[in-house]
């Protein structure tokens, strides 16, 4: 191992060396400034690697041949090393992305660029409290001279107000050094004896000391100089500053707060978790990149000093939480802002230009994701440790306000996302090849490092699963034929489930059935589409393997993990939808929103455990056991659109893509009811505060049924009608499950089954509509039962089956339903359930009525039955759904079978093909014989009538002269239910959409108000910072007071 | 008084007793704390300086003392940096002023030398007295000041003070470099002989060390001072 | 009150008035000329931590060795404050070149003109 004292020899012998060379050759300084940066690199990832797998040990370098404290020493150690790594390849690859800039200025810009780098490095090894500031200081003057690399002119001031700040810095950390030294006699930190929180002589000016590290990671709201830089420095500078300074500063003061003692903590606590929280909320009012980096960057920093402020609850787990959120934000900030010097505009949407470039679109999605802490990357594993650390030590409003925020700062990021894959670009990308590879570079790192964290986690190594590496598989096969993908993730699904079928229980296996084999058949219809249809197949697979992974997954962590790459694949899917924007992000909120109610539930539930079995959420501690389920329940209401927390799926489901409508509808809102479905498997009856918790949830189904139903009657888009039916659905099986009865999980069960067919088809089925009239209003079709009559078919018996009257199956779901509501004793919710049947009528008469019958439109006379493979999966799910009402034992028995014995019970009797209950008696062949003699009859009959009917050409009405203002409100179908609308139309107010739009117009006002705390002004900045300083002495001193 | 002064003057209030708690609660030391008592009796033992406070600057704070040599490396390049883009018109820069009197000019003809002598006798003796590299690079590049100030057109060659100054500080690093191989660590002096306590050559690489800081230093005051005179508007 | 107190308090005066002096005056050289003030007040502070009365300056010269420990003062916050002038003169440096470009490129001194960056 080479000492790595030789990082800062290096890095200062090749800055002076620079002087040295001809005067002509700019060229050759580069070169020089690379290798040395290379040189440090090469020591600083030799010693990760020799410290990781114990081939060196931790050294402690000492200087001038003295024992410290007596002189100045230096620590290598696992994070030391780690850390410089980040700091050292960043500033490597940053100069690459710089050269072009780093020629132009000449030998001297490329000196300061080897100092800045072997100062960073120094900060993280020193041991010494002068020479930390001795490090500081030149980390200071050296960004002051990168600042000047920019090309905008603003950047000046940003470096004036920045060195303003460092000097109230420096005069602070000084005072605090020296005092510091007279109470020890010592200068080294590890000298510094653990000191209690007062603010007298040494405690005082350890206070000084910390405060002035804690004001070098900007902050809030005493940052607005790091957001002026952030703003207008050169890209690849940003990187640095963001990754590399905000990397070794953090370290500095972890390395104090360290040796300052426990007492401390809650000061990096509070100022962490407010930073983190103020600059997410501030970010949501920014529209420049550059700028919402900065403050995405102040955020993470933040976020690192609240765990560090964790030390004493997460002991050993602290580099690997800490270091997992600090490595994430280094590689996927710096990447971000690489990625940013090929956007010409300074505006969010106009990354749109990325499109050009699809590999520059994964690598943004890849940063986001490892931002946002989401599997696989790094982030994620720290995010789920934090969270189980903090909820077992009892800190929940920290927690709250950790997952508040963090949940911000995604809507931030993916709004952004949104913005660039749906926005048009004014300005082509810019092409440059050495950007671009530094991006990859970052890019490919940010895999190589979740599978460092997975390895390291003690849990699976998510980025090894088979499904997800089959997602991303696709990736790379994005250049070939959409039919070719096609076919091969159809297979790969169906090899998947072939695998991993055995050893399921009946209810995970439908799970199973729906979401994988569903899954493949509905790809059927992708094989419409032409060309390569580039990133589809990604997000799709990834949606698959997460719900694949859902299902058999067996530790929380597996569940959870799964949750997440579904949420995720999904969101990609829906944004691909047309006007999807602002309905994608709505979904992503929402969903992440869930997802970290899961999180806290299971982190609650496992009381710190490390591997936590789904199983054993039955045997949690009784006191917490409700709060498990609430959290854990409003994770999977939120999946499956309960009302409230149903906004996002309107939009989400209407405007998405023909094939993937069904999929996110059929398929993809189960993983909320199969988590519905564990959670009362495991834990049953919960009460808190004297109310029976299931009995909440039958309220809730029951509204959902109802209200849904209701608004999906009024709807004139035929898609977004059949979204809130969805709605109204999952409304009955969240019912069913919560009645805790045999009746009603197998009434669940067979809503899972159904909605799972009918709703797919029907969503193909308008799907094929919209792809030949090119409208989702069902005013502007009519008619089309002759020009389509193979999707007539298949939305007629889909709306008999979905309506529940013999013979489909969904009479069998109903007649279960009737069985199971007479087995309870909630009237009023069931009478609600009850009512929302004939309402469910109104709805899907409309899609029969308004797209098949009537007059057909001028403009849509020769429109062709919809294209071959949407209509094909459609008649596969046509022949099911009649198989399945004649002979429903095929699945349900089995079901029945399993469910009899958790609850005990078998209130039904299966005999041949007939099934009696209490109530009273099914059998499907018999009503397959009633219907079709009842129908022949009636055909019969009308065939009879119609030798009397007389034929009339469309046209042969009068009109009158006039032609009306809005020509489509004429039209029969428009505003249909208008009588209906007057007696219910005030469940039609948007009570929940108008509550979250207060909360998200709210958040957007603070925000927006907040920043102009930021007045641009270099002295007011200064004097933010002191104000910063006196009102955290001031507020400690109090919370002393009052300790005391 | 308005709130531009008002809201820092509270501050500053509220800042202000906090230094007063620290030196309320200030009590001297009576005697040398551990770390200065171990300067005071090892020094002379382990670096052979009479200047304890070179020995601590040189040796056993060196890697500072090396940052401190990079502050104004950085400095002299960066105000080069800043300055590069406002640079006057070669030839023109200075030529505005009237010339400085025969005694001005006669005047630094004479001092001058001495004062770079003087500063060369501070930095060369500086583990025996008073002063160092630091004080001896300034009064050296106080003589270029002079000479700036009786000629402003005069013209220094930035290439050469560049490279003093590169060379300065490479053999620095690589002497701090040498003590890891020959001594006991980055930055030791004794890779050369401690020689007779009190002597011009004594004390290891501590002379050296200060001469390499005293040229490098000199060499970065004079690039800043040029630099800076450089820019003077034409007109 | 003796001489380290009298140079303790002139230093923390010194800061205390410098920055007052950088906060409330908006032309950029006064605000440098005020930060060196401050920086100088740091530089009493420093030394007058390290002071102990009635010692000498840590020079061997004409103490001898075996003395030293009782008669010099402490000699680790007169290197300190060497560093700290160095570095206070190298930022005060670039600060003058900061506020000659600024001043170059937009003709004002004034702080309260460079806001364009803000929110």
């Amino acid at each position: 191992m080479v000492s790595p004292l030789l990082i800062l020899a290096a890095g200062l012998g090749a800055a002076f060396l620079l002087g040295l060379l001809r005067q002509t050759s700019e060229r050759a300084a580069f070169y020089v400034t690379i290798a040395a940066l290379g040189f440090m690199g090469f020591i600083a990832l030799s010693w990760t690697v020799g410290l990781a797998l114990g081939d060196a040990l931790p050294v402690m370098i000492t200087t001038a041949g003295t024992a410290p404290p007596f002189a100045i020493n230096l620590f290598m150690g696992g994070m030391e090393a780690a850390l410089i790594s980040v700091v050292t390849l960043t500033g490597l690859l940053s100069a690459f992305y710089m050269r072009k800039d780093l020629l132009r200025l000449g030998r001297r810009v490329m000196a300061v660029l080897l100092v800045l780098i072997m100062a960073l490095s120094g900060l993280i090894m020193t041991r010494d409290l002068f020479n930390l500031f001795v490090f500081i200081e030149l980390i200071v003057i050296a960004s002051a001279g990168l600042i000047l690399l920019s090309r905008d002119t603003r950047a000046l001031g940003a470096g004036f107000k920045y060195l303003v700040v460092s000097q109230v810095i420096s005069i602070l950390l000084l005072v605090g050094v020296i005092f510091t030294y007279h109470a020890n006699g010592s200068l080294n930190i590890d000298d510094i004896p653990a000191r209690p929180m007062v603010f007298t002589g040494a405690s005082l000016a350890i206070f000084l000391v910390l405060i002035a590290l804690v004001l070098e990671l900007k902050p809030f709201p005493a940052n607005g100089w790091a957001l002026d830089i952030y703003e207008s420095a050169h890209p690849g500078f940003s990187a640095i500053f963001s990754a590399a300074s905000g990397t070794a500063a953090a370290f500095a003061a972890f390395k104090l707060f360290d040796v300052a003692g426990p007492a401390w903590l809650p000061l990096a606590t509070g100022i962490g978790i407010v930073t983190f929280v103020g600059a997410n909320l501030l970010a949501l009012a920014q529209s420049h990149d550059r700028r919402l980096l900065g403050y995405s960057s102040v955020g993470q920093i933040g976020l690192v000093l609240m765990v560090i402020g964790q030390a004493d609850i997460l002991g050993a787990t602290l580099p690997y939480v800490a270091g997992g959120i600090l490595i994430s934000h280094a590689v996927a900030k710096s990447g971000l802002f690489w990625l940013s010097g090929l956007v010409k505009g300074r505006e969010l949407s106009d990354w749109a230009a990325l499109r050009d470039n699809p590999v520059l679109i994964v690598a943004f999605a890849t940063f986001i994701a490892m931002l946002t802490g989401l599997p696989p990357f790094p982030a994620f594993y720290a995010k789920w440790a934090l969270v189980h650390a903090l909820m077992a030590n009892g800190a929940f409003a920290l927690t709250a306000a950790f997952l508040i925020a963090a949940l911000i700062e995604a809507a931030v990021l993916f709004r952004w996302f949104g913005m660039a894959i749906k926005r048009e670009s004014r300005r082509a990308v810019v092409v440059n090849l050495t950007y671009e590879a530094v991006v990859l570079l970052a890019m490919g790192t940010s895999f190589v490092l979740s599978w460092i964290w997975g390895a390291a986690s003690g849990q699976e190594n998510l980025i090894t699963l088979v499904p997800l590496l089959f997602a991303l598989l696709f990736l790379p096969l994005d250049i070939f034929p959409a039919k070719a993908k096609n076919l091969l993730a159809i297979a790969g699904l169906v090899v998947w489930f072939a695998l991993s079928f055995h050893g399921l229980d009946p209810i995970r296996l439908v799970f199973l059935i729906i979401m994988v084999l569903g899954g493949a058949l509905l790809l059927l219809a992708s094989f419409h589409a032409e060309g390569r249809r580039m990133g589809f197949y990604t997000p799709a697979m990834l949606m698959f393997a997460g719900m694949a992974l859902l299902i058999t997954s067996e530790t929380s962590f597996q569940f959870f993990a799964a949750w997440e790459f579904l949420t995720v694949g999904s969101y990609f899917l829906i944004l691909r939808g047309h006007d999807s924007e602002p309905h994608a992000l709505s979904y992503i909120v929402f969903s992440l929103g869930g997802a970290f109610a899961l999180l806290a539930g299971f982190a609650l539930a496992s009381g710190g455990k490390f591997t936590f079995f789904v199983s054993e959420l039955s045997e949690i501690a009784p006191q917490v056991a409700p709060y498990v389920f609430v959290l854990l329940a409003i994770g999977f209401l939120t999946k499956t659109a309960v009302m409230g927390l149903h906004i996002w799926l309107p939009g989400a489901h209407a405007e998405a893509e023909t094939d993937v409508s069904p999929m996110v509808s059929g398929i993809l809102l189960k993983a909320g009811l199969f988590g519905l479905f564990i959670l009362l498997l495991e834990m049953g009856h919960q009460t808190l505060y004297g109310i029976d918790l299931t009995v909440v949830l039958v309220w809730l189904g029951a509204l959902s049924a109802f209200v849904g139903a209701v608004l999906a009657a009024f709807q004139e888009d035929a898609k977004r009608l059949l979204a809130y039916s969805s709605i109204s659905q999952m409304g009955y099986a969240v019912f069913g499950l919560a009645l805790m009865n045999h009746l009603g999980w197998l009434l669940a069960l067979m809503f899972a089954i159904n909605h799972f067919v009918y709703k797919s088809m029907l969503f193909l089925a308008v799907g094929g509509v919209k792809e030949r009239t090119h409208t989702k209003l069902m005013y502007k079709m009519g008619g089309l039962i002759t020009l389509m009559p193979y999707t007539f078919v298949s939305v007629l018996v889909g709306i008999i089956a979905m309506s529940g009257v013999p013979p489909l199956s969904g009479f069998g779901g109903r007649w279960i339903f009737y069985n199971a509501i007479m087995s309870t004793d909630l009237r009023l919710p069931m009478i609600l359930v009850f009512m929302s049947g004939p309402v469910g009528f109104l709805y899907l008469f409309r899609l029969i009525h308004s797209i098949f019958l009537g007059q057909p439109k001028d403009e849509l006379r020769m429109v062709k039955e919809a294209p071959f493979w949407i209509v094909a999966p459609q008649m596969l799910f046509v022949a099911f759904l009649i198989a399945f009402a004649a002979l429903p034992g095929m699945i349900l028995r089995r079901v029945d079978g399993y469910i009899g014995q958790i609850f005990g019970d078998q209130p039904l009797t299966w005999s041949g093909r007939i099934v009696d209950s209490q109530f009273g008696t099914w059998n499907p062949v018999a009503i397959w014989g009633v219907i079709a003699v009842v129908f022949i009859t009636i055909l019969l009959l009308l065939i009879w009538m119609n030798h009397n009917a007389q034929r009339v050409k469309q046209f042969n009405i009068v009109f009158s002269a006039e032609r009306p203002f809005k020509p489509q409100t004429t039209h029969f179908a428009w505003n249909f239910f208008a009588p209906y609308r007057k007696a219910m139309g005030f469940l039609e107010a948007p009570i929940a959409t108008g509550f979250w739009t207060g909360v998200s117009n709210a958040l957007h006002g603070t925000a927006e108000f907040t920043r102009k705390f930021y007045t641009g002004n270099g002295q007011t900045y200064a004097v933010q910072l002191l104000l910063f300083v006196v009102a955290v002495y001031l507020i400690v001193l109090g919370s002393m007071g009052g300790a005391s | 008084m308005t709130t531009r002064t008002a809201i820092p003057l509270v501050l500053l209030a509220l800042l202000g007793t906090a230094f007063f708690t620290l030196f309320a609660g200030y009590v001297p030391d009576a005697e040398l704390n551990r770390t200065a008592a171990y300067y005071a009796n090892q020094t002379v033992a382990e670096t052979g300086a009479q200047n304890v406070v070179t020995a601590i600057i040189v040796t056993y704070r060196g890697l500072d003392t090396l940052g401190e040599v990079t502050v104004l490396f950085l400095t002299a390049a960066i105000v080069g940096l800043v300055l590069a883009h406002s640079k006057a018109p070669k030839g023109r820069s200075g030529s505005g002023f009237l010339p400085s009197g025969e005694l001005l000019t006669t005047g630094t003809r004479m001092l001058v030398p001495v004062i770079l002598l003087f500063g060369a006798y501070v930095f060369v003796n500086g583990h025996l007295t008073p002063g160092g590299g630091f004080q001896g690079g300034a009064i050296v590049a106080s003589g270029l000041l002079l000479m700036l100030l009786a000629d402003p057109a005069e013209r220094f060659s930035h290439g050469l003070i560049s490279r003093i100054e590169s060379s300065a500080g490479l053999t620095y690093v690589i002497l701090g470099l040498l003590g890891m191989i020959l001594a006991g660590g980055f930055l030791d002096n004794r890779i050369l002989p401690l020689g007779t306590f009190g002597s011009i050559l004594s004390a290891g690489a501590i002379p050296l060390i200060y001469i390499l800081i005293g040229l490098k230093v000199g060499a970065e005051f004079s690039s800043i001072l040029t630099s800076l005179e450089e820019t003077e508007d034409a007109e | 009150m003796i001489l380290i107190q009298i140079a303790m308090l002139l230093g923390f005066a010194l800061i205390l008035l410098g920055l007052y002096g950088a906060l409330t005056n908006r032309d950029i050289i006064r605000m440098i000329v005020s930060f060196t003030i401050a920086d100088t007040g740091v530089n009493v502070v420093l030394v007058s931590v390290g002071y102990l009365t009635g010692r000498e300056a840590p020079i061997l010269d004409t103490i001898p060795v075996a003395d030293a420990a009782a008669r010099i003062t402490d000699p680790v916050p007169q290197a300190l404050v060497l560093t700290a002038i160095v570095i206070g003169l190298g930022v005060t440096a670039l600060m003058l070149a900061y506020a000659y470009r600024l001043f170059r490129a937009r003709g004002s001194l004034d702080i309260s003109d460079y806001t364009e960056l803000k929110w």
